[in-house]
């Protein structure tokens, strides 16, 4: 197993440290603007909920060049009065460095979980350096269950836009819940906990050249989590709200990473989700409320362009993947109008299957494959767009439920073809 | 009369006698072939277990070999293909081998120039195979980029891109054999450079309405789409 390697002054703080309880880790590339709030959040939640446990704020960052570890060092909370009552307030060690490995967020990560496992931690926290709604009860939900309720993973529960979340919605939540058979409503949330036994078990796995150093951490740490039988529970935590995203960010290039890390994982946990029927809920802490969302546009004129661009052009490559059968209604669906276009949800169930059948039958380069999936994508995002329109949140919720429900029940298409 | 005899048997005798040296070459050329043959169909036999076992049928169909054999009327495996074309080459390096062992002058210089001659064929195939694969990869990469970006000429502009990395590697191949070096030179700079210009004049000069429209067509399709996505997919 390669061990990551620090610097001598990461070092000698870590040394310094000498064990801690708690290690609240924050990945980060330019989020000046940002991270400062989330730092004083995560100090604040250790500070009242945890002011017996020893703590540290570990910042890895992936070569910022707008100060981001500067204001980590920097930043403290001026005045804990005005937070905290009578709790007794513990010192929280922090320390920032910039990662080495591949460029993204999972070798951000592990570059944590391997201090973690230096100070002995045991539970620890990841949280987006970009993340605006964060309160210090983030931190009391994501660690607690892992201190006191005996849990190994806490995934979180956010009340989000029901437009947003779309290739949780559509691909990794169904997908995940019928392979896996538990209900992890946000697998690639971003924001989670987790006990030091399993940062651990993390830090096993030579899976730092793949697409998990990049986008593909999130469903890696939770689907790692449940195939190996760790226990795994749900914080509700309110609204996310983050920075604007990247602009420069590729659509393919995000779909690429969150996908063929599911499905590479797949290949791997075969013998872990074939008997796996049905699904069963995960145990949530946090008090549910409901929360106010941002208006979020959607182009959805433009969505079904790209969807019917790539029924054109990438006819032959569909056939190959798809089949006849699906290839045909999904040339029905292309000649409906914009206002009444819909992408039944079977059809999706067997599209996905379909894609990781091909991905495990390396039919295509895995790049190629899954880009090319991503049309399709654009057209069920606008079905599920122009479908959940008028209805309320709840009701949008119940349009995801009906879409896990068929990938559950299309399981035995999946692996009547997996060989 | 006696001299007369002796004229005619004299050659006679002479050429059996050349024939008896001979001999042993000829026996040993039908040795070679006949084990040679038998080497082949044998290694042939090996490399079919061998490709139906790290399923080269299924490699082939996915790389698009499969359908390039069958747009060329070739019916057959394309394992069946590399083991018909293994098993050639090596009954010709055999006859050569054996031709060889016939010691005639003649026939080893001819020998000699085909086996400095083989590995130009050897690279020549090379350069095929590694070109038509980098080809189909590179022009099905520009295809779904394309496609993704909303392009609605993404096939035609994988197809071009296909022929002319294609026609590129085919000068690479004919100059490797050396056949007509000078001549396919300058038919591919001719053909490569008509094919720019051609492009150029399309949508420069010739083109200049059909341009119009396909710009004109793109911007108006954007242009009513102030509609700005804050969607987020992850």
């Amino acid at each position: 197993m390669d061990t990551v390697t620090f610097r001598a002054e990461v070092q000698g703080q870590i040394e310094e440290a000498g064990r801690a309880d708690i290690v609240v880790g924050i990945p980060s590339f330019n989020s000046a603007h940002t991270i400062g709030h989330v730092v004083r959040a995560a100090q604040a939640g250790l500070a009242k909920y945890f002011p017996e446990h020893r703590a540290v704020i570990v910042n890895s960052d992936g070569g910022s060049s707008d100060g981001t570890m500067e204001v980590v060092r920097n930043t403290s909370i001026a005045d804990f009065d005005a937070i905290l009552l009578h709790h007794r307030i513990s010192p929280v060690s922090r320390m920032a460095f910039p990662y080495s490995g591949i460029p993204g967020k999972g070798s951000a990560f592990r570059a944590i979980f391997e201090v973690a496992r230096m100070l002995d931690a045991q539970a620890c926290v990841v949280i987006d350096s970009d993340l605006r709604s964060i309160t210090p009860e983030w931190i009391e939900l994501l660690v607690k269950p892992v201190l006191s309720g005996g849990f190994d993973y806490v995934a979180p529960l956010y009340h989000r836009h029901k437009f947003d979340g779309t290739i949780t919605n559509s691909i990794v939540y169904p997908l995940t819940r019928a392979l896996y058979g538990k209900r992890v409503r946000q697998p690639i949330g971003g924001d989670f906990g987790f006990s030091g036994k399993l940062a651990q078990f993390y830090l096993t796995k030579e899976v730092w050249d793949s697409d998990v150093a990049r986008f593909g951490i999130d469903i890696w740490m939770t689907t790692t989590a449940i195939a190996n039988g760790f226990k795994v529970a749900q914080s509700f935590l309110g609204a996310k709200i983050h920075d604007a995203k990247d602009p420069g960010a590729d659509l393919g290039d995000m779909l690429y990473q969150v996908v063929s890390a599911t499905f590479e994982l797949m290949e791997g946990y075969a013998d872990a989700w074939g008997p796996v029927r049905g699904s069963e809920p995960v145990p949530i802490f946090g008090f549910e409320y409901t929360v106010g969302l941002e208006h979020v546009n959607v182009n959805t004129a433009r969505m079904l362009k790209v969807f019917r661009e790539g029924l054109v052009n990438l006819r032959e490559i569909w056939m190959d993947i798809l089949g006849a059968g699906d290839l045909q209604e999904v040339e029905r669906l292309g000649k409906a109008g914009d206002g009444e276009f819909r992408f039944p949800t079977g059809l999706w169930a067997r599209i996905v299957y379909d894609y990781a059948i091909a991905f495990h039958q390396r039919k295509l380069s895995r790049e190629h494959l899954i880009k090319s999936l991503l049309p399709l994508y654009m057209g069920k995002t606008a079905a599920f767009v122009i479908e959940v329109e008028p209805l309320a949140q709840h009701e949008a919720e119940e349009a995801v439920e009906r879409l896990c429900l068929d990938f559950e029940n299309g399981k035995d298409y999946l692996l009547a073809r997996w060989k | 009369m006696m001299d007369f005899i002796d004229l005619i048997l004299e050659p006679l005798q002479e050429m059996l006698l050349r024939f008896k040296a001979f001999l042993p070459n000829l026996l040993a050329m039908l040795v070679i072939v006949g084990i040679g043959l038998l080497l082949a169909k044998l290694l042939r036999a090996i490399l079919l277990k061998f490709l139906a076992a790290v399923g080269f049928d299924s490699w082939s169909d996915r790389m698009g070999f499969t359908t390039l054999m069958r747009k060329g009327d070739l019916w057959v495996k394309p394992s069946v293909v590399v083991g018909a074309v293994a098993f050639w080459m090596l009954v010709i390096v055999t006859l050569m081998v054996g031709l060889s062992a016939l010691r005639v002058a003649a026939i080893d210089s001819l020998v000699g120039e085909f086996f400095s001659y083989l590995p130009r064929v050897f690279s020549a195939a090379m350069i095929l195979l590694i070109g038509y694969v980098v080809s189909g990869f590179v022009s099905r990469a520009v295809l779904i980029a394309a496609a993704n970006a909303g392009f609605h000429y993404a096939k035609l502009l994988g197809e071009v891109i296909r022929a002319l990395l294609m026609l590129m590697i085919l000068a690479m191949v004919m100059e490797q054999l050396q056949i007509a070096t000078s001549i396919v030179l300058a038919a591919f700079s001719i053909t490569f450079g008509g094919v720019v210009v051609a492009l150029a004049i399309a949508f420069g000069v010739g083109g200049i309405g059909a341009a119009r429209r396909i710009i004109e067509r793109e911007i108006a399709e954007e242009k009513p789409q102030e509609k700005q996505d804050d969607i987020e997919h992850i």
